[in-house]
């Protein structure tokens, strides 16, 4: 066991992944939070697969990978955040039209693109051990400001998950808000994809904050342990990968449910064996 | 005279040929208890919703504590109102305790961290035990808020209400879901707070008879105010039947009462028994 951990805490290409990884849990096991406060598990799966149109672009037009579809996942945020709205469409429906139309433009626009310009299986699940430099300094600027945007406003985005309208009574810029918080999920979504790939991104985007649900009694308890979970099943799940030679997303994401399952049956157990049930 | 807490002119909300509210124009003073009665429809919800600022009306003219309500103003105005609505919907699934559902209404959680860093935030925690305090709720401060019974939550919410301690209150049904016990307890309590901190509080409630003994008048809405019977007065045979239609009984009530209470909208012959 000790030899194993020197091997993986000594490995150069480990040793690389870490940091960007470790600062990917930090961020998504905060605005995971937010995610299941808000019911927007749907948003992140919407916003992950239209990053496909943003990479297909950067592509295309030879941009930088990363910040371009950083920018189209946070415009189709923001336009899923106005459409419900204005047009009068629910916002289940405009998910799933955004959803498909901007997949299909980055499915277009990848297979016109010289194969070996594009890794598809990385941008589809993900690998941590080919992040470039550059890519951590984009993933370090954008933690940044989410994490000074949670910071800012996450007390005003709890009162709003709680009761949109009261919250709008007490004086909360709900509107603007409102369009803050998908913008900046659309972010997070993003810099997750070069870790869980845009098919497994909605994990790390739930799972952290839903193992913490059945424990957590206040904003910072519950905050403390969707930390804890996220950060466990991202050490956890990259020394699987690096134990079995496995790709280090799906390994992550997997961690992250055997956690889930383990604490929702400890909770089960706990209400249903352990107390006195009611129940018939 | 003291300028009004609240004070409406000529507003109207809803379309031309369907208005919701038309012609209203109403005025309450600071530690006034006023309670609002009137049919399904009337526009009693709108009309709170348009004075907490949630909507804005398309006609008509509002000041709040004598400042004109508008689009600058409403956030700095809303600081010093408490708002119950109505609960339509299931409350979301939100692990938190009661203690951090009354703290959601405290000032700092509506300003910004840079806001928030000049607020006073030393007694917070005693105003949070102050408002569950008021109502009966301390004992389950560290419960889970989704474990509580619908009364229960709807004491967390006024709570909630109260904890930033407002000038003006403004409640929807805020008896829904409580037992006849705590019904009178949250009306004792109201007047309570009219009385001694000069709190404005503008009630929806359907029950006439039960608020009676405690509030200062009642408006009687139904698009606009179709009368406001003050302590003592009697409200008229034809303003019940202009509201609530003619086929409602109309029974003699408590001398001390505002109003005459109707007590069915059924026309006699439809009545039978089982």
């Amino acid at each position: 066991m000790i030899n194993f951990l020197e091997a993986f805490f000594t490995s150069p290409v480990m040793m690389g992944a870490l940091f960007p990884a470790l600062l990917i849990a930090v961020v998504t096991s905060s605005m995971s939070m937010m995610v299941l406060a808000h019911r927007l598990s749907f948003l992140t799966v919407g916003v992950s697969h239209a990053s496909l149109a943003g990479l297909g672009i950067a592509v295309t037009l030879s941009l930088p990978l990363l910040p371009t579809a950083a920018v189209t996942a946070v415009a189709v945020a923001l336009l899923l955040a106005l459409m419900p709205s204005r047009q009068g469409i629910n916002e289940d429906a405009g998910t799933g039209v955004l959803f498909a139309g901007s997949m299909a433009l980055g499915v277009m626009l990848i297979s016109n693109a010289n194969s070996y310009e594009v890794d598809l299986f990385g941008l589809l699940f993900g690998n941590i051990l080919t992040v470039s430099e550059q890519d951590t300094t984009w993933i370090t600027w954008g933690s940044v400001f989410v994490l000074l945007a949670l910071l800012i406003w996450a007390k005003s985005w709890w009162s709003m998950a709680f009761d949109m309208i009261t919250a709008k009574a007490s004086g909360i810029a709900t509107s603007r808000l409102r369009l803050v918080l998908y913008g900046v999920i659309g972010l997070t979504v993003v810099m997750c994809v070069k870790l869980a790939g845009i098919v497994l991104t909605t994990g790390l985007m739930v799972l952290p904050a839903a193992c913490a649900w059945f424990w957590g009694r206040s904003m910072f308890s519950l905050w403390a342990l969707s930390l804890t979970f996220s950060i466990i099943g991202t050490l956890g799940g990259l020394m699987w990968s690096y134990q079995y030679d496995l790709p280090s997303g799906a390994s992550i994401i997997a961690m992250l449910c055997l956690l889930f399952i383990a604490s929702w049956l400890i909770s089960w157990l706990k209400h249903h064996v352990f107390e006195v049930s009611h129940d018939f | 005279m003291n300028t009004p807490v609240v004070h409406l002119s000529h507003v109207r909300f809803g379309s031309d040929k369907k208005p919701v509210l038309e012609h209203l124009s109403l005025e309450v003073g600071a530690g006034h208890f006023m309670g609002i009665i009137g049919p399904n429809g009337a526009g009693k919800s709108t009309l709170l919703s348009i004075i907490a600022g949630l909507i804005k009306p398309d006609a008509g003219h509002i000041d709040l504590f004598g400042k004109c309500l508008n689009k600058r103003t409403r956030r700095k105005l809303q600081r010093d109102l408490g708002y119950l609505h109505q609960v339509q919907s299931k409350l979301p699934d939100i692990p938190l305790r009661v203690r951090d559902v009354v703290a959601m209404g405290l000032s700092s959680y509506n300003t910004s961290l840079f806001q928030g860093l000049f607020n006073d935030k030393s007694n917070e925690q005693e105003k949070i035990t102050h408002a569950l305090d008021l109502v009966e709720m301390t004992a389950h401060q560290t419960s889970d808020f989704r474990r509580l019974s619908g009364g229960q939550q709807q004491r967390v919410r006024l709570a909630r209400a109260l904890v930033r301690q407002p000038k003006l209150l403004l409640l929807d049904e805020p008896s829904a879901a409580l037992d006849s016990r705590h019904q009178e307890k949250l009306y004792q309590l109201l007047r309570k707070l009219c009385d001694e901190q000069d709190m404005t509080v503008l009630m929806v409630e359907h029950d006439i008879a039960a608020i009676t003994s405690y509030v200062d008048s009642v408006a009687c809405l139904n698009k606009n105010i179709h009368y406001h019977a003050k302590k003592g007065d009697t409200i008229p045979d034809e303003v019940w039947r202009e509201m609530y239609g003619d086929h409602v009984n109309i029974v003699a009530h408590d001398a001390s009462c505002i109003g005459c209470a109707p007590v069915s909208h059924k026309p006699p012959h439809e009545h039978h028994h089982d």
